[in-house]
């Protein structure tokens, strides 16, 4: 007894202290991530062995190849791929990591922020966490576990990408490089994930703060690596994002390593902000502490609607401030395009369809990707409608005079006035920016238009969510499948050639991205009416089925 | 009298699990009904079949002479309910919680909500989510009791509560059942069940076991009985309904089944008492005894399989 208290415990002591436990936790994590964690770290390969595999098919001659680059080198090319390195003398591995390569980086993110934020904050707030902290578990394993775990999922998905491109007959220092890319994509945003799950109470919060800062670098290197390819303009935009970071590696073409090392000393750094921000708070809370609200309703929180209304507001605001921000961002970059081309070479212009139809194109497709980033909004949305019922909230409420019909229609309704709205801000936002930019206020009213247009395709995907939903609840992640396929048909088709009908399967491929391409009114008469039944199935089948409880 | 639940061999599963497994329930208007049981015995599940948020496999269920999945809506006009696990918006203040819960259900009654937050101590202005457990428990019971309905139906509703936030319940319950309301009151509290109920019903393993006032139940089980007596009570050993008997020096103990307990008594009387104390059974004592059985039912169907 007397010899412990003699001695303090030493510093070394009390920091394994506080990381006790951190290696079962891990074996725990990975126990409950079985399917998880290969889903994850074997998918983005499996993607990158697909988009190998399909390019090769499709363009299997230099000749072929040499068709690709007129778009891929283009302004829209890089800000929807990257600064396309070494794109003038073009291989098929320099192809699929500069133009694909993007949304391998992108998964990547994802994986890394949403695996720190599902084992740190997520399993705070349902108090499983306080269950484990209660055994020996030092105050910092829960956090050091999860980084861990996606550290992991970093490294294998490192080897698998690096494996998979090496066996296509990819130089193999390339390929290792892009892997590691990758992996450094997932521990700067697992990084990310650390911090944002210490502010608020909320996992969703916390995983939507760091989507957040995901977009945020996806556009940062958008725009760098526009003005890259035009020559002009802001490029060092690019440096200042992770995702920048792992495209400026330019395998096969450069071979740098020492970006990574940019990535690394973020990583390291915001990792340490998160150890830090989570000493300073208690168990269980956020960083933004609550404070007092209104001791009654308001006089319009009467009804379903009011309810799905107030329950969906705060996103609503958030979406819309993202959305107009990124708006104006990317339509100020209209004239600095226009500019590009005025430098270009004549024949090349016209090979391109002129500066009449570039800046169509790139309008359109903006249009397009818009609606794809709204349509996370509705698919989110449906996932919160199936948070009210398995958190137990839904029950209350329809134990009142309230009906199954009026609880998820009002609550689907909310989500689909919300879609056209935000392609609204988002459209306003792009008009505002390019007409300040150019000059030219008549595109004000086409961007809007062009944006409007896509609501029925959104409308769709909400209703196949739905109706997901009402069938088979836990399913509801499959809808997540509908908006990657409308990604990869609508990005990568028109380039890659590749048959209508494939593209036509994407609701997103119906109803034309003006003002590139026409409206097409039938498509968006059948693509409401259709989403119109699918919610209508939706709530007839929620009426019929048994409530999600829990015993 | 009328009846305001009448459940008639209701079965309900999940997958494997029977949950219930033909239940009949009984609920007479104007009482308080205790349901009572052990973790899993089925109780939140008949609960929510009542409120139509779950369908039965089969069987028949009344609630307030109607259908309870079919014309739910209209029903719930009539009711309020408060679930075991009070889930709020995390980023609704509890009493906008409480008056959109009213509304919901249709009827408003602001200065019985405010006489309500009072005696349950609830600040009503703060969010969902900085509330302990009790606190979310009061802020569901306070919308369910502020409303001017015909039927509560209580799913542990004390659960969080302290003792005494457990007697300001109790005095509201009193209310409701002077105002001729009907309550149906799951719960674990004994105390409360004692002390409210009119009628219990008693269900293991998805089956009501046993049910009836609290008299009738007792007179089911056994009495226990100390007497200190001149002579040797050996002979009553041998009687029917005596167990456990054990005697030393003139001090005996001994319980006795409800329906033999005349003739006991007789008996004792040829044997010169100077001393006698009876308890009746506890609902502790009646409750153990369902829910011990359990397991020695458990055990038997294991051997036989
Ligand atoms: N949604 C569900 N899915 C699967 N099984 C369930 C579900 N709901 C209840 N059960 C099972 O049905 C049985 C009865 O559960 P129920 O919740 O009705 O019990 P209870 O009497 O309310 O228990 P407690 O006193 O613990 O609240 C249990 O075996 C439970 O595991
Ligand atoms: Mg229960």
């Amino acid at each position: 007894m007397s010899t412990t208290l003699e001695r303090p415990p030493s510093r070394a002591g009390t920091e394994s202290a506080t990381l006790a436990g951190t290696g079962t936790l891990v074996r725990f994590m990975l126990r409950r991530d079985r399917i998880r964690f290969p889903a994850w770290a074997v998918g983005l390969p499996l993607l990158m062995a697909y988009f190998a595999v399909a390019l090769e098919s499709l363009a299997g001659t230099p000749e072929d190849l040499q068709g690709l680059t007129s778009f891929t080198s283009s302004p829209a090319g890089a800000l929807f791929g990257g600064p396309g390195f070494g794109f003038d003398q073009l291989t098929l591995e320099r192809f699929l990591v500069g133009q694909y390569g993007l949304y391998i980086l992108v998964g990547a993110g994802l994986m890394g922020l949403l695996t720190v934020v599902r084992h740190t904050r997520a399993e705070e707030h349902t108090g499983r966490a306080e269950l484990v902290r209660a055994n020996v578990v030092g105050r910092h394993a829960q956090l050091t576990a999860a980084l861990v775990l996606t550290t992991l999922m970093a490294v294998l998905a490192t080897v698998l990408i690096a494996l998979v491109m090496t066996s296509r007959g990819y130089d193999a220092g390339g390929s290792l490089l892009f892997g590691a890319s990758a992996g450094a994509v997932v521990v700067a945003f697992g990084a990310i994930g650390a911090v944002t799950a210490q502010l608020s109470e909320y996992p969703r919060a916390a995983a939507g703060f760091a989507g957040a800062l995901l977009g945020t670098a996806f556009v940062l290197r958008g725009l760098g690596d526009m003005a890259a390819v035009q020559g002009s303009g802001p490029s060092w935009l690019s440096w200042l994002s992770p995702i920048g970071w792992s495209q400026q590696t330019a395998p096969y073409t450069h071979d740098d390593w020492w970006p990574l090392a940019l990535c690394l000393v973020f990583s390291a750094a915001v990792t340490a902000a998160g150890y830090a921000l989570s000493a300073r708070r208690d168990f269980g809370a956020g960083l933004i502490p609550p404070r007092p609200g209104s001791p009654r309703a308001a006089a319009w929180l009467s009804g379903p609607l009011a309810l799905s209304f107030r329950l969906q507001r705060a996103g609503l605001i958030g979406w819309s401030l993202a959305l107009l921000v990124g708006g104006v961002a990317y339509g100020s970059f209209t004239q600095p395009l226009l500019e590009g081309f005025q430098d270009a070479p004549e024949d090349l212009l016209a090979v391109m369809g002129g500066s009449e139809n570039m800046l169509a194109g790139y309008l359109g497709l903006m249009g397009f990707f818009m609606a794809l980033v709204v349509t996370i909004f509705v698919i989110l949305a449906v996932h919160g409608l199936r948070g009210e019922e398995t958190e137990g909230r839904a029950e209350p409420v329809l134990a009142t005079a309230v009906g199954r019909s009026a609880w998820i229609g009002s609550y689907l309704l909310v989500s689909a006035i919300g879609a056209p709205w935000l392609l609204l801000v988002a459209g306003l936002g792009m008009g505002l920016g390019a007409a300040v930019s150019t000059g030219d206020s008549g595109l004000v009213a086409d961007l809007v238009a062009g944006h409007l247009a896509h609501t029925p395709a959104v409308w769709l995907v909400l209703a196949i969510a739905a109706l997901l939903y009402a069938a088979v609840p836990r399913a509801l992640p499959a809808a997540w499948a509908v908006l990657g396929y409308g990604l990869i048909a609508g990005m990568f088709a028109p380039m890659l050639n590749l048959p209508d009908e494939v593209i036509r399967i994407s609701p997103f491929g119906h109803i034309g991205d003006y003002p590139r391409d026409d409206i097409s009114i039938t498509a968006v008469l059948i693509l409401t009416l259709l989403a119109a039944a699918g919610a209508a199935a939706a709530i007839a089948r929620f009426r019929r089925r048994d409530l999600v409880t829990t015993a | 009298m009328s009846t305001a639940i009448d459940i008639r061999q209701i079965v309900k599963t999940f997958g494997h699990v029977t949950a219930l497994d033909g239940l009949d329930l009984t609920v007479q208007t104007g009482q308080v009904h205790g349901f009572l049981g052990p973790n899993g015995a089925g109780k939140s599940t008949t609960i929510r079949i009542l409120l139509g948020l779950l369908r039965a496999d089969s069987g028949t269920a009344r609630l307030l002479g109607r259908d309870p999945w079919a014309d739910a809506v209209a029903l719930h006009r009539r009711l309020a309910y408060v679930p075991g696990d009070v889930e709020l918006w995390p980023n609704l203040t509890g009493g906008e919680a409480i008056d959109l819960f009213s509304r919901l259900r249709g009827g408003v009654a602001p200065a019985r909500r405010d006489e309500l937050c009072e005696r349950f101590d609830l600040d009503p202005s703060k969010k969902g989510r900085t509330y302990s457990k009790g606190n979310r428990q009061k802020v569901a019971l306070i919308a369910a009791l502020a409303s001017d309905v015909e039927l509560l139906v209580l799913d542990e509703p004390t659960a969080g509560l302290d003792p005494l936030m457990e007697a300001v319940f109790q005095d509201c319950i009193r209310e409701v059942k002077t105002a001729g309301r009907t309550v149906l009151l799951s719960s674990h509290i004994l105390a409360q069940v004692e002390a409210l109920a009119d009628q219990i019903s008693i269900i293991r393993q998805g089956r009501i076991v046993e049910t009836g006032s609290l008299a009738q139940l007792r007179h089911l089980t056994r009495t226990s009985v100390e007497v200190m007596t001149d002579r040797s009570t050996t002979v009553l050993a041998d009687l029917p309904g005596v167990h456990n008997l054990r005697s030393t020096n003139g001090y005996t103990q001994f319980e006795v089944d409800g329906e033999h307990l005349a003739t006991v008594v007789r008996r004792l009387g040829e044997l010169g008492v100077h001393g006698l104390t009876a308890h009746p059974p506890t609902l502790e004592q009646l409750l153990l005894r369902h829910y011990g059985d359990q397991l020695g039912h458990d055990d038997a169907k294991a051997v036989t399989r």
